[in-house]
C-alpha cells in the first residue's frame, strides 16, 4: 500500500512527534506545576518566555536553535564533548518539535493542576505524604486528563512542524525529513504532486487517529477508579 | 451503634500550647493558649479566624510568628526555626468539605495515610475504624456516590487510619442538613470515648458543640475572646452577642425524676420536659432558646406554661433592638426581650424574676457524662 519511502518518511515523523512528546512533557509538567502553585518574582517573565515559541515565527526559533546548538553554536563545543550531534541528525529534529511544541503541552498541563483543588494536596500532606508522593499520587493523577491533552497538542505540533525543523537541521532524507518536509520536497519536483498528495492523505489519518487516541485516553483517566 | 473492638480508654490529658501571629487580609491573628481538655472546641462567627487557626496548627499555611506545642513536642517555633512540615506534625485534619480523594476508592482512601505509617506506629487497624464508622458496605464504591454523612464518616475514618496524634475537625458538619448531622454525631462521640485522640473541633453551632465538650474557646476577629467551661463563657456579656447571632440556644442541664411523665430537675427547681423513656436519674442537656423564654415578676398562676424558674438578673446586655436578659436559676439562662419589657419590669442586675418556660419549646440534648 505504502511505498518504501512513505514508510521511511512515516516512520521518522511518529519517531521525530513520540520523542518530541517525550521530550517537551517532563518540562512542561514542572513549569506548569511551578506556573500554577507557586507565586514568585518574574513570574510574569518566566510564562512569557515558556510562551515565546508559540507566537516567535518558527523560522526564528530554528534559527536561534542553530545560533545556540549548532556545531558552530554556543553550546557547539560542549555536544561535541559529549558526543551528540545534532546537526542535520534526527535527533536536531526532535530538539526544534520539542522546543516549538513545549508551549502548548504547558498551557495544557498548566490548566489540569490549576484544576486540582489545593486543598486535597493539603489532606495528603497531614495523612503522611511528603510533598514528592502528593504530586505524583494526588495532583499528577487529577490532572491527568490535562497530561493527555498536552501529549496530543505536543505530538500534533511536531507532526507539523516545519520551519523550525528545516531551518536548525535541514531536509535530509532518512534524518530530518519528516512529512511536511518531504511533501515541500515533492512539490518542488516536476510531477510530484501525486506523491505529495498521498502524504497529505497520510497525514490527514495520522493525525486523526491521534486525536481520537488521545480524547479516548483523557477520558478513561477521568472515570476514575477504573485504575485504582 | 456498631460494636468495637476498641477497650474504651481513659482520657488522656494532653496539652496543646499554642502562640501564633499572622496576618490577614483585615486583622491579624493572634492566639495565646494553653488546652488541657481532650476535647476543646474552636467557636467565633464566620470570619473570625478559626479555620486559619487550624491551618497554622496543621501546617498547612505558615504562621508570621509563633510557637506550636504538643504534649511537649515543639511542631513550631520562629525562634528556634522549628517548623515541622505537616506531614510530620502527624494531625489528622477533617474538613468542612469531605475532600476525599475522587479518583480511588473508599477502601484506598481509608487506606492513604495507613499504609504510609511504619508498622509500629499504626495505633488502629483498617477493620477497627470501619466498625466503629459503620462503613463496611462503603468500602468498593467511589466518593462520588455516597452520601454527604457518608463521606464526611469515611473523611473520618481516613484521618483516624493515619494515627493523627490530634485530630483537628474543621465545621465538620457544616455542610450535612440537620438530620444527618444528628446521625454523624453519635460517631464522634463514639471516637472521643474509645479512641485515646484529642480533639480539636471548629464550629458555631452551640448544640453541636455541647454534644462533644464543654471547654470552648471563643475567637473573635483573630482574637481570643474567651476559654473555659461553656457555661462560664457564656454569661460573658462579650460572648453573648456572637452566641446570639444564630438563635442563642440555652443549655441547661437537668437531672431525670420519671422520664415517661418528663418530670426533672434542674438544682432544686422541677420542670416539665417533653418525656423520654430515658431511666430516672439520667442526667442531660435540655435547649432552650432565649426567644422562647418569658421573664415575669411573679409566679403565674391560671397560665398553660410549665415551667418556672425563679433567679437573679446577672446582666442585661444590649444587643441591637433586643436586650439579652442573663438570669441565674442556678444556671445561666438567657433570656431574649424587648428593652420595653426591660423598663415595664423594672428588671435590672440584682433583682428576681421567673423565667416562664413551656414544655414543648425545650429540645432534649445529649447525656452528660
Amino acid at each position: 500500500m505504502l511505498t518504501p519511502a512513505e514508510w521511511e518518511v512515516l516512520a521518522l515523523s511518529l519517531r521525530v512527534a513520540l520523542a518530541s512528546v517525550l521530550l517537551s512533557l517532563p518540562p512542561a509538567i514542572g513549569m506548569g506545576w511551578l506556573l500554577a502553585r507557586c507565586d514568585f518574582r518574574g513570574k510574569l517573565l518566566v510564562d512569557g518566555l515558556c510562551h515565546l515559541p508559540l507566537v516567535l515565527p518558527p523560522v526564528v526559533t530554528g534559527y536561534v536553535l542553530l545560533l545556540m546548538f549548532g556545531r558552530r553554536g554556543w553550546f557547539g563545543p560542549l555536544l561535541e564533548v559529549l558526543g551528540v550531534n545534532l546537526a542535520f541528525d534526527w535527533k536536531g529534529a526532535v530538539l526544534a518539535s520539542a522546543v516549538v511544541a513545549f508551549p502548548l503541552s504547558l498551557r495544557a498541563v498548566r490548566l489540569a493542576i490549576e484544576d486540582v483543588d489545593p486543598r486535597l494536596e493539603g489532606v495528603a500532606r497531614t495523612l503522611g505524604a511528603g510533598p514528592w508522593r502528593v504530586f505524583f499520587t494526588v495532583t499528577l493523577r487529577l490532572a491527568a486528563p490535562g497530561l493527555w491533552v498536552g501529549a496530543l497538542l505536543a505530538f500534533a505540533r511536531s507532526l507539523g512542524e516545519f520551519g523550525a525543523t528545516i531551518t536548525f537541521v535541514a531536509n535530509i532524507a532518512g534524518q530530518t525529513r519528516t512529512i511536511p518536509a518531504a511533501i515541500y520536497t515533492y512539490l518542488n519536483q516536476p510531477g510530484g504532486e501525486v506523491a505529495a498528495a498521498r502524504l497529505v492523505w497520510i497525514s490527514i489519518g495520522v493525525s486523526l487517529a491521534a486525536l481520537l487516541g488521545s480524547e479516548w485516553a483523557a477520558r478513561r483517566s477521568r472515570r476514575f477508579g477504573n485504575a485504582s | 451503634m456498631g460494636r468495637t473492638a476498641v477497650p474504651p480508654v481513659r482520657q488522656r490529658i494532653v496539652t496543646l500550647s499554642l502562640r501564633l501571629q499572622r496576618q490577614l487580609s483585615d486583622f491579624c491573628l493572634d492566639v495565646d493558649v494553653v488546652c488541657h481538655e481532650s476535647v476543646t472546641a474552636i467557636f467565633g462567627t464566620s470570619g473570625a479566624g478559626k479555620t486559619t487557626l487550624l491551618h497554622l496548627v496543621a501546617g498547612l499555611t505558615q504562621p508570621d510568628a509563633g510557637r506550636v506545642e504538643l504534649d511537649g513536642r515543639v511542631l513550631y517555633c520562629s525562634t528556634e526555626g522549628t517548623n515541622q512540615p505537616p506531614e510530620a506534625r502527624r494531625l489528622g485534619f477533617v474538613f468542612q468539605d469531605d475532600l476525599l480523594f475522587p479518583h480511588l476508592s473508599v477502601d484506598a482512601n481509608l487506606r492513604f495515610g495507613y499504609e504510609r505509617l511504619a508498622r509500629a506506629e499504626r495505633r488502629f487497624e483498617p477493620g477497627q475504624i470501619v466498625d466503629l464508622l459503620e462503613i463496611g458496605p462503603l468500602l468498593r464504591r467511589m466518593p462520588q456516590h455516597l452520601s454527604g454523612g457518608e463521606r464526611q464518616r469515611v473523611a473520618l475514618g481516613r484521618a483516624l487510619l493515619s494515627s493523627p496524634r490530634m485530630l483537628l475537625m474543621d465545621e465538620p458538619l457544616a455542610s450535612l442538613d440537620q438530620g444527618l448531622k444528628s446521625r454523624i454525631i453519635p460517631y464522634l462521640r463514639h471516637v472521643r470515648a474509645d479512641l485515646d485522640i484529642p480533639i480539636l473541633y471548629v464550629s458555631h453551632s452551640v448544640a453541636e458543640i455541647l454534644e462533644l465538650t464543654r471547654q470552648v474557646l471563643v475567637l473573635r476577629r483573630g482574637e481570643v475572646l474567651a476559654h473555659g467551661d461553656f457555661f462560664d463563657v457564656a454569661s460573658n456579656p462579650e460572648v453573648l452577642p456572637l452566641l446570639d447571632a444564630y438563635g442563642f440556644e440555652n443549655v441547661l442541664p437537668v437531672e431525670l425524676i420519671h422520664g415517661s411523665e418528663g418530670a426533672a430537675r434542674c438544682g432544686e427547681q422541677l420542670l416539665r420536659i417533653p418525656p423520654c423513656d430515658r431511666p430516672a436519674g439520667t442526667r442531660l442537656f435540655i435547649g432552650v432558646r432565649a426567644d422562647d423564654i418569658i421573664l415575669a415578676q411573679q409566679r403565674p398562676v391560671g397560665l398553660s406554661v410549665r415551667n418556672a424558674l425563679r433567679g437573679t438578673i446577672t446582666s442585661i446586655s444590649a444587643v441591637g433592638a433586643t436586650r439579652l436578659v442573663t438570669v441565674d436559676v442556678g444556671h445561666k439562662l438567657v433570656a431574649k426581650i424587648t428593652p420595653e419589657a426591660v423598663d415595664e419590669l423594672r428588671l435590672a442586675p440584682g433583682g428576681q424574676t421567673w423565667c416562664l418556660m413551656k414544655t414543648h419549646s425545650l429540645r432534649l440534648g445529649p447525656e452528660i457524662d
